[in-house]
């Protein structure tokens, strides 16, 4: 899952960590900067659907743009 | 504090049918304002100090603002269509946030629960994908093929159907529904629901209607659309927080609250907050 | 139905078998109160869009996406609840003990008070001993057991010796409802001085 918009990685990223983990999802962030934050995600298409959900409204001090999902191809994370 | 972004929209204060030389005290975002037909006929509306306020009249109510509308009032193109019975509702106080209200409105996943045997009814409880979209031209919030099993859509329905609807927000308290019209394929009915922000938590809600039905008795219009309004008030006056959460941290999101989403990403972007929770806590 | 800790508003609910379940009152997706929701068998159904929830609180099922089978983590806080002797205890936390038991004594009601412990404890004349107040009126004991909700309110529950006949236990009643009057008296002088 890939994140793109204008966020304080500091602030969105523990946000991120704490929703997958209500969502009981383990994910792996592999990319976090200012403007993208890359996660491999894993589990049913509906939870997965419910980070995108949650994620996309995220924080307050963040602006997320777009969300664009692709299936992992057997790299590492 | 920053400016309340939301002080230049339009908003509904009145009825047009209801509005008379005597007037109807009322309130706008917490300044007292009041409400009548000025000697020249037309709408006044008058602020906490004194000062005339902007005013139009559309869609059967009076409209007013405490700012500077930048822009005229959204389009229904629908109302001014032939042969559509125009239906005032009239109004529903309830203690939420006018956020929620329209929030509320733009679910249907309450259906089967909240308006169990009228518009869902267990076990038709799945909600089917359906696309939204930001129309950056308008910038409006769109909904669209939004499907779902009713046992009774509207009052001209017989039995049950898979109603088809879109979605709407053209202002951060209205929203305009548009529904399969059981008598007219091809046509769509129109339900709106304007609010009047009193208070961030606290609102006067007018649902207005514009229907191809020419059987109905009006009486019985109103009363279906106010009875789905009560029902959905016992929700609004019990969400906590009171306010629409802007951060979802203490929420859980799925795909079937896609328009939802949609709805608070745009407040967000607008910095529309007024009736909004900017932390989740 | 809902209650009130210190933790909290409350959903108490009792399932089809007959188990006492208490959650924090608010539905983790989009935070309606879940006292307002409705039991179905072993569970408890939120009334806005049907998250149900088991009574340890893992959410079971989501109406809207019925294929999903909901994480673990989903789920609402919940409150041990203890049930004997016809009372439900609720405790925030992990007590060591049980909660007290009140031997001879039947519970008769609970009411709403709004006034707070000081104020009954004045109309009463006497002072509660670890929530239980003992109160003799017209020769006739009943006991009083106290759950304060803020300073101002107090949950007051009713018990009278098991013993006591249909018309014993109506005049404790009254006892109780005539203290309720006086106390909430006391309470809205208080607040008028």
């Amino acid at each position: 899952m890939t994140i793109l918009g204008e966020f304080e990685a500091a602030s969105f990223l523990p946000w991120i960590e704490r929703h997958a983990a209500k969502l009981g999802l383990v994910q792996a962030i592999c990319v976090a900067g200012p403007d993208r934050i890359e996660l491999d995600i894993a589990g049913p298409a509906e939870l997965i659907d419910m980070m995108e959900m949650g994620c996309s409204l995220g924080p307050i001090d963040v602006w997320v743009e777009a969300i664009h999902r692709a299936p992992i191809e057997c790299e590492s994370g | 504090m920053t400016r309340n972004t939301m002080i230049d929209g339009w908003y509904p204060v009145s009825l047009a049918s209801q509005l008379d030389a005597h007037g109807r005290r009322t309130a706008l975002m917490g300044e007292p304002i009041a409400v009548r037909r000025g000697e020249d006929g037309n709408a006044k509306v008058t602020g906490g100090n004194g000062r005339d306020l902007p005013t139009c009249i559309r869609y059967g109510h009076v409209w007013s603002s405490l700012g500077d509308p930048q822009k005229p009032l959204f389009a229904i193109p629908e109302a001014d269509q032939p042969g559509r019975r125009l239906v005032d509702v009239g109004v529903v106080r309830v203690r939420c946030s006018p956020l929620r209200a329209v929030e509320n409105f733009l679910d249907i996943a309450h259906f089967p629960f909240v308006h169990t045997d009228i518009l869902g009814a267990e076990p038709h409880t799945e909600v089917q994908n359906y696309k939204v979209e930001i129309r950056e031209d308008e910038d409006e919030v769109w909904a669209t093929q939004v499907k779902f099993y009713q046992p009774q859509a509207a009052k001209s329905a017989e039995g049950g159907i898979t109603t088809e609807y879109m979605y709407r927000v053209p202002a951060p308290t209205c929203s305009i529904l548009y529904k399969t019209c059981p008598p007219r394929p091809g046509e769509w009915d129109v339900i709106t629901l304007f609010v009047q922000p009193l208070a961030e938590d606290l609102c006067d809600v007018w649902p207005w209607m514009a229907l191809f039905d020419d059987e109905t008795p009006m009486t019985d219009l109103i009363h279906f659309q106010q009875t789905i309004f009560v029902q959905d008030r016992s929700i609004l006056e019990n969400q906590i927080p009171g306010l629409l959460p802007l951060d979802p941290g203490m929420e859980i999101p799925t795909r079937a609250d896609l328009t939802s989403v949609a709805y608070r990403r745009w407040l967000k972007r607008h910095g529309y907050t007024y009736g909004a929770q900017l932390v989740a806590q | 139905m809902p209650a009130q800790s210190p933790a909290g508003p409350v959903a108490l609910w009792r399932s089809r078998s007959g188990r006492a379940a208490a959650f924090a009152d608010r539905c983790p997706h989009r935070g309606m109160r879940l006292s307002h929701g409705f039991v179905r068998g072993e569970t408890l159904a939120c009334i806005y869009h049907g998250w149900s929830y088991a009574k340890a609180g893992n959410c079971l099922r989501i109406p809207a996406h019925p294929a999903l089978a909901p994480p673990d983590t989903i789920r609402v806080a919940t409150l041990r609840v203890e049930d004997g002797g016809g009372i439900i205890w609720i405790s925030v936390g992990e007590p060591a003990a049980g909660p007290p038991r009140f031997e001879g004594l039947a519970p008769l009601r609970s009411m709403v008070l709004e006034a707070g412990i000081v104020a009954l404890e004045a109309a009463a004349g006497t002072k509660a001993a670890e929530g239980l107040l003992d109160y003799t009126h017209d020769d006739r004991a009943v006991w009083l057991l106290l759950a304060p909700e803020g300073q101002a309110r107090t949950l007051m529950h009713v018990l009278v010796d098991e013993d006591s006949n249909p018309d014993e236990r109506i005049a404790a009643s009254r006892a109780a409802e005539a203290l309720r009057g006086a106390a909430e008296d006391i309470a809205r002088g208080g607040i008028a001085r």
